[in-house]
């Protein structure tokens, strides 16, 4: 058996900070051998960005390697110099990044960036630059091969005009354009839509068996792991605390924290288990439930650049019955956003009408308009940007009760207290700042926001796609305690299908604004109607749990 | 990007419109009976009704606006009382030498306020970034006439090195005027020497005027690179292998190059209403001497004159920003 391709042995690194040095990275120990595919799972902040950005040598600027080393192809690379690292960086190492909307350079066409890296290289390896004609012809040939449609149009082409399934396949192509020994993908699908996500993994997959590719790839989608690596590690705070065969990991986890991850991954095969409380909530509302929002042919049309016109939502009729939880599922550009924005009136129907608990709400403006919003709140998708990162905890909470209530001082802030407490948060939460709290606090800080008027109606916006898996389970659990206790009613929008199978009543499918289909949740999960439904199922499926331990 | 190029033209037409509205409402509005002030101190009754009819002042409001709008569009911006001569001759005349000074003084700003912001992002918290900062903070702060006053005693009366004001001496005999430019149009008379005196008189008003605005476009390009830098595309091109100059100097400074562009836009605007000052102190014989010397003789004519062709300038300097805009970022350009 030949020297293996990557060693990691005992890295450390150290980051400088304010309060001095923290260990991101212990004592790391992992091997790749030509030909390996070795997945790295983890949530945010494990160290697994920054792991692979120090194997390219891009690693954080003000970190410091404290100990043990990285042999590449049996060279030290742990401390190159900027020389060394011209050879290897894109050549025989390149990297796949995580959210191709941002890592492309919005002022150069697509085939410029390409052509660019391959002169880079030329130059890296001091062979004489090959004519732009050349380059030209093989940045064609490399988005040809990542399957991209007209690859010969595409080359002077802007990444604003691409999808983000195409801005990815880009990116793909400009990794392979040196020819490299091993490819590092950071969280390649997880910006993307769930069927191009499917598209993109295949796309990896099949590149892989066909260049005999060696692969690190980072994410925090089990079921993207178990698509494309035969071996996995996990980590957890900066420390490798599993690896083996991904199919041992999956079915037999060794560490606890490893169950713990499994179990939080919502699986889309699994017949929901209500919850004793929620359960209890359906109980306690008669079955005949009232309607307590209605949108009727609603519409919205936006202009485009060009002066024509873009409908983003188009003749959608709904009705939500109190207590329920109703979900509404699309891809992105499906009009789902949009939807949710016109029911809460905070942008104008085109036409349409939406009633709220028997009233036309659409004609309504000022006082009567700002009546009715406190009956209705917002939780939006990521809580980093919903908090003014200049208050506190404190004044976010407690914003709704000034505005809208005529409360004291003191009440107010005995009233921010319980919801803190309602939330699960530490009373004295309400002198911290923002950044000082994690994802998943900082969604429960708006959730307390959005509770503290007693709504009504809790429309949510993707409430957990952007936090980590463990911390999505809990704040679902989370949610359907709320909604017991304070009798809401819930609109629940999301992309991902497992997520709305555990939670919803009923759910709508929408595609390009309009819904094409509807009803009971279950119903639509284990017999659906429409071919779109079926297809979004099944790559839903693809990077399910259950789905790869049967292919493994 | 032609339609887009042709609309950008067609707001100009508006704009330029709206400028002389708001002129004509202005001087309109201002305190003061401009036929008792050109009629003078001593004047009769009878002589004040005499120009006040010649001058049209005593129409309706309407009809002095159809007649000033008819004027503008035949260009007949009137005369003017001190010189006597049409305004739109005398702007003629003056108006190259601002130009001139503008031009000279913006290039300036740009080629050494965006290296350095380059620069002081890229070595951020070093000796470079240091030292550009105190250059942008004095930039901002010193005043222009100040300044100019500082650099005439030091380089031209203690060191002798440069002349204190004007354009060229009374003894040289000015270049064949072909485009204005003294410089230009010495080079193109191939008189060398003349060149030379009209560059030596350039330097001190340009550096002036330039300065806060180089204080500025450095500021902007500096705190943009740093931000581009940081973006995911950057850590991308690194990641692809591509080198660090080519990072800095084409990747990063083409994004950080559109919010700079605004503010030279800006500038140039500013940079036309300080003429005032810097002409004044260094008696530049240009059309912020004329506007200020014939607002003191409350001659109003002239005064309108300038206003509009600064508005002009103005509005055709943010016109070619805008089609810099599109050129640079893809996005801006709409079908």
């Amino acid at each position: 058996m030949s020297a293996p391709l990557l060693d990691i042995k005992d890295y450390t690194l150290d980051i400088a900070t304010f309060d001095g040095p923290v260990h991101v990275l212990k004592g790391i120990n992992l091997s790749v051998n030509r030909g390996d595919t070795l997945g790295i799972v983890g949530e945010s902040g494990s160290g697994k960005t920054v792991l692979v950005r120090s194997v390219m040598g891009i690693g954080p600027s003000n970190s410091a390697v404290e100990g043990g080393q990285i042999t590449f192809d049996g060279q030290d690379i742990t401390r190159l110099d900027p020389k060394g690292w011209a050879r290897i960086r894109g050549i025989r190492i390149s990297m796949i990044f995580q959210d191709p909307m941002t890592y492309l350079n919005p002022l150069f066409s697509i085939g410029q960036q390409i052509s660019d890296v391959m002169a880079a290289h030329e130059r890296a390896a001091g062979e004489g630059g090959s004519t732009k004609g050349a380059r030209r012809a093989r940045t064609v040939d490399l988005l040809d091969q990542v399957g991209l449609p007209n690859p010969a149009s595409l080359y002077d082409q802007y990444p604003h005009q691409l999808s983000g399934g195409m801005r990815q396949r880009v990116l793909i192509a400009m990794a392979l354009s040196g020819k490299p020994d091993l490819l590092i993908a950071d969280e390649p699908t997880t910006a993307l839509d769930v069927t191009v996500q499917a598209q993109v993994l295949d796309l990896i997959k099949s590149l892989v068996d066909k260049l005999n590719l060696t692969v690190i790839m980072i994410s925090h989608d089990i079921g993207a792991i178990a698509t494309i690596a035969d071996r996995c590690a996990v980590m957890y705070k900066g420390e490798i605390v599993e690896q083996g065969r991904t199919a041992d990991v999956l079915r037999e986890p060794q560490h606890e924290y490893t169950r713990q991850l499994l179990s939080a991954v919502p699986d889309i095969e699994a017949k929901p288990a209500r919850t004793a409380v929620a359960a209890a909530c359906r109980e306690r509302q008669p079955d005949a439930p009232a309607t307590l929002l209605e949108a009727i042919n609603l519409k919205k049309l936006f202009k485009t650049q060009s002066g024509g016109e873009f409908s983003a939502v188009s003749d959608v009729n709904l009705s939500v019955a109190t207590g329920e939880i109703f979900g509404v599922v699309g891809e992105s550009g499906s009009g789902k956003s949009t939807l949710a924005r016109m029911l809460l009136r905070l942008i104008e129907p085109t036409s349409g009408n939406v009633v709220f608990a028997g009233q036309n709400i659409t004609g309504l403006t000022g006082e009567p308009l700002r009546q009715i919003r406190r009956h209705m709140q917002f939780v939006f998708q990521n809580p980093h940007s919903a908090l003014n990162g200049r208050h506190t905890i404190g004044d976010a909470v407690g914003e709704p009760l000034r505005i809208q209530t005529r409360m004291s001082r003191r009440e107010v802030e005995a009233k921010v207290e319980a919801l803190l407490d309602i939330v699960q948060l530490p009373k004295l939460f309400k002198y911290r700042y923002p950044h000082e709290l994690s994802g998943g606090q900082k969604q429960r800080v708006c959730i307390a926001r959005a509770i503290a008027l007693n709504p009504r109606l809790l429309i949510l916006d993707e409430p957990t796609s952007a936090l980590d898996i463990s911390v999505q389970a809990q704040i679902l659990e989370f949610l359907q305690q709320v909604r017991a206790e304070f009798n809401l009613t819930y609109v629940f929008i999301s992309h991902d299908l497992a997520v709305i199978r555990q939670i919803c009543d009923r759910t709508i499918v929408m595609k390009r604004g309009e819904i094409v289909e509807h009803g009971n949740t279950e119903q639509i999960f284990t017999s659906p109607r429409q071919e779109y439904t079926k297809a979004l199922i099944e790559s839903g499926r693809k990077t399910s749990r259950a789905a790869t331990l049967q292919a493994s | 990007m032609l339609s887009f190029t042709v609309r950008k033209l067609l707001t100009v037409v508006g704009t330029m419109l709206g400028i002389a509205v708001l002129t004509f409402v202005i001087t309109n509005v201002a305190p003061g009976d401009p036929a008792r002030l050109v009629a003078g101190p001593n004047a009769t009754e009878d002589m004040v009704e005499t120009i006040r009819s010649e001058y049209g002042l005593d129409q309706p409001m309407v009809t002095q606006f159809a007649i000033y709008m008819k004027d503008l569009v035949s260009g007949d911006l009137g005369t003017s009382i001190v010189s006597t001569r049409p305004v739109l001759d005398d702007l003629l005349r003056y108006a190259p030498a601002t130009i001139e000074l503008v031009l000279v003084a913006m290039t300036l700003g740009v080629i050494v306020g965006v290296p350095l912001g380059m620069l002081s992002a890229v070595y951020k918290d070093g000796p470079v970034d240091h030292f550009t900062r105190i250059l942008s903070i004095s930039g901002v702060a010193i005043p222009a006439f100040w300044l100019g006053i500082l650099l005439q005693l030091y380089f031209s009366v203690d060191l002798g090195w440069l002349p204190v004001s004007g354009r060229l001496p009374l003894v040289t005999r000015p270049p064949e005027m072909i485009t204005g430019s003294l410089l230009i149009d010495s080079l193109l008379a191939g008189n060398l020497k003349t060149f030379n005196t009209a560059l030596s008189h350039m330097i001190l008003p340009a550096v002036v005027l330039s300065f806060p605005c180089l204080a500025s476009i450095l500021r902007v390009n500096r705190a943009e690179m740093i931000e581009v830098l940081q973006s995911d595309f950057i850590v991308a091109a690194r990641a692809h292998g591509i080198s660090s100059r080519r990072i800095v100097v084409i990747y990063a400074l083409k994004n950080a190059l559109l919010p700079t562009l605004a503010m030279i836009g800006l500038r140039f605007g500013w940079m036309l209403g300080s003429t005032v000052l810097v002409e004044t102190v260094f008696d530049w014989p240009g059309i912020g001497l004329y506007a200020v010397s014939s607002a003191l003789a409350s001659d109003f004519k002239p005064v309108i004159g300038v206003t509009l062709l600064i508005g002009f300038f103005f509005i055709i300097a943010n016109t070619l920003v805008d089609l810099a805009y599109a050129w640079i970022d893809p996005r801006l350009r709409r079908a």
